[in-house]
């Protein structure tokens, strides 16, 4: 399986990695067959995202999907949360091999559940 | 990121070519370059290159030199073994009988069988990684033309009782069941530990020549004499009608020249692979915790351990290694959010997570306490750094608290 040098890097170097205590938006996302999870949480203040922090479990895609997904909400509106596409995740790690894909979707649900529960 | 130093940890997959290995294949890849079924002198010379690495082969496992099939590796020994016979003794009966933790040739070749109609009998392993031989007693039946299990797993090295199996075979042979035939893939187990097939009792044996210090695409079948075989490849005459097409010379001569070097140093080979593997063992078990060490730790291949980090995956544990330029491997696998994790590591009895966990480590020849330090140094840090980032270990290391 080849994996691009960014997604190897949010590997090694993940970015926001944590938990934010003071987070007023959650999300959690399983997949259910293969078992991997993602948990991201972000601070919103006016509107904005303040601060943003992620845990996962699971294959490599999914752990950087997590942590470059931080990086690309940071700052983002709650409006321009909702324009975030798999697309542009799957960019942000350089690219996902196709049987891979699926750690892609399983972030953008999971930063859509976030905001849903907290903005509906 | 510098790399300071490459360190290899996955001889389970493959080793690097012997220099000594090297020197010797290679005259036969330049003026000794003739085809060893040819009858003038540039075929002579390169018959008698392969004849005496058949004879160096045969040496490493105890058998006749005539008795050894030259084929393009471990896939295919196991191959023409199971599908051999299987097609030869099929008016016998139909039923094959093998154990759950095979390579994934001998697997996928069971598989294919059994949609073919063919019944397969998948003997389980226990949580030391080991077959029973009451529980092949138990599942031999009339019909049963063959048993194959391998001499040791490629993931966990776990040395399976061979000889004990032979030994029911051979009963079992003698009471009645005069077609039943005994294969096992010992392509990890060659030149680790000390393999007789008078001693093991097996009919076929398959080998691996990369595996122990020559290159890729050539391996052998030991078949014994009496052993009927259907031949895989036709259409030539070579290896006396049972593997056809022309032999790839100077890989074999590679191949004899490492099984002989094998034989001779294997046990210092295995007492310095087993003491590197043994202080990493150690050192890991001080300073790692929330580990699990898969498969018996006293009946295994001296080379090889094999753990699962608990709360972390094998794959992104394997990348941040190789990052720092070490390689290592792991038996997990997900794919199209289907879950694949190593069959063998399930097969022990553990779950999902554990399962998804586990990392493969194989020390060879070359490997030096100084590898051993400097992987310790970042697996340590790779693995708090996952676990920091998992959101299992949170309530999970609290429900084991509780």
């Amino acid at each position: 399986m080849a994996y691009s040098l960014t997604l190897k890097d949010h590997i090694a170097n993940p970015r926001n990695a944590g938990e934010l205590a003071d987070g007023n938006a959650i999300g959690e996302g399983t997949n259910p067959v293969c078992g991997d999870r993602l948990k991201l949480f972000l601070r919103i203040a006016d509107g904005r995202v303040t601060a943003t922090r992620f845990l996962a479990y699971g294959c490599p895609p999914t752990i950087a999907c997590g942590s470059a997904l931080t990086e690309l909400i940071n700052g983002k509106s709650v409006d321009e949360l909702r324009t975030i596409s798999r697309k542009d995740l799957v960019d942000a790690v350089g690219g996902l091999p196709a049987r891979k894909q699926h750690a892609a979707a399983l972030a953008i649900e999971t930063l859509q559940r976030a905001i849903a529960l907290s903005f509906g | 990121m510098t790399n300071p130093r490459r360190v290899y940890l996955d001889h389970s997959a493959t080793t690097p070519v012997d220099s000594r290995v090297v020197e010797a294949m290679l005259p036969y890849l330049t003026e000794k370059f003739g085809n060893a079924s040819s009858v003038h002198l540039f075929g002579q010379e390169a018959r008698a290159a392969v004849d005496r690495a058949r004879r160096d082969v045969a040496a490493l496992i105890g058998s006749r030199a005539n008795e050894l099939v030259f084929v393009s590796g471990g896939t295919e020994a196991n191959n023409l073994a199971i599908q051999g016979v299987s097609e030869s003794a099929a008016s016998h009966g139909r039923h094959i009988i093998t154990s759950t933790i095979e390579h994934p040739s001998v697997r996928g070749i069971c598989d294919a069988l059994e949609k073919k109609g063919w019944d397969i009998t998948r003997l389980p392993v226990y949580e030391d990684g080991v077959v029973r031989v009451g529980d092949l007693e138990n599942a031999l039946r009339p019909d049963t033309v063959l048993v194959t299990v391998m001499l040791a797993n490629n993931e966990i090295g776990t040395i399976q009782p061979i000889e004990e199996i032979g030994r029911v075979v051979k009963e079992a042979r003698a009471s009645g069941r005069r077609h039943l035939r005994f294969h096992t893939d010992a392509v990890q187990a060659a030149g680790r530990i000390p393999i007789d097939v008078e001693k093991l009792g097996v009919d076929l044996l398959s080998l691996s020549a990369h595996k122990l210090y020559a290159p890729k695409g050539t391996g052998a079948l030991f078949v014994r004499s009496g052993t009927r075989l259907t031949p895989q490849n036709i259409g030539g005459h070579q290896e006396r009608e049972r593997r056809a097409g022309t032999e790839s010379v100077p890989a074999i001569v590679a191949f004899g020249t490492a099984a002989k070097l094998a034989a001779a140093e294997m046990s210092e080979r295995s007492h310095h692979d087993a003491s590197l593997r043994d202080l990493f063992e150690t050192r890991i078990a001080a300073s790692i915790d929330n580990i699990v060490w898969n498969g018996s730790r006293t009946a295994r291949l001296p080379h090889l351990s094999n753990i699962s980090f608990r709360f972390i995956e094998g794959e992104g544990l394997l990348i941040n290694l190789d990052m720092h330029g070490i390689a290592v491997s792991t038996g997990s696998a997900c794919s199209s959010g289907t879950l694949e994790p190593s069959p063998v590591i399930l097969a022990l009895g553990r779950n999902m997570e554990v399962a998804r966990g586990s990392i493969r480590f194989s020390f060879g020849k070359d490997n030096t306490e100084e590898d051993v330090e400097r992987v310790l140094g970042v697996l340590s840090q790779a693995v708090e750094r996952l676990r920091q980032l998992s959101p299992l270990n949170k309530p999970l290391q609290t429900a084991i608290a509780d």
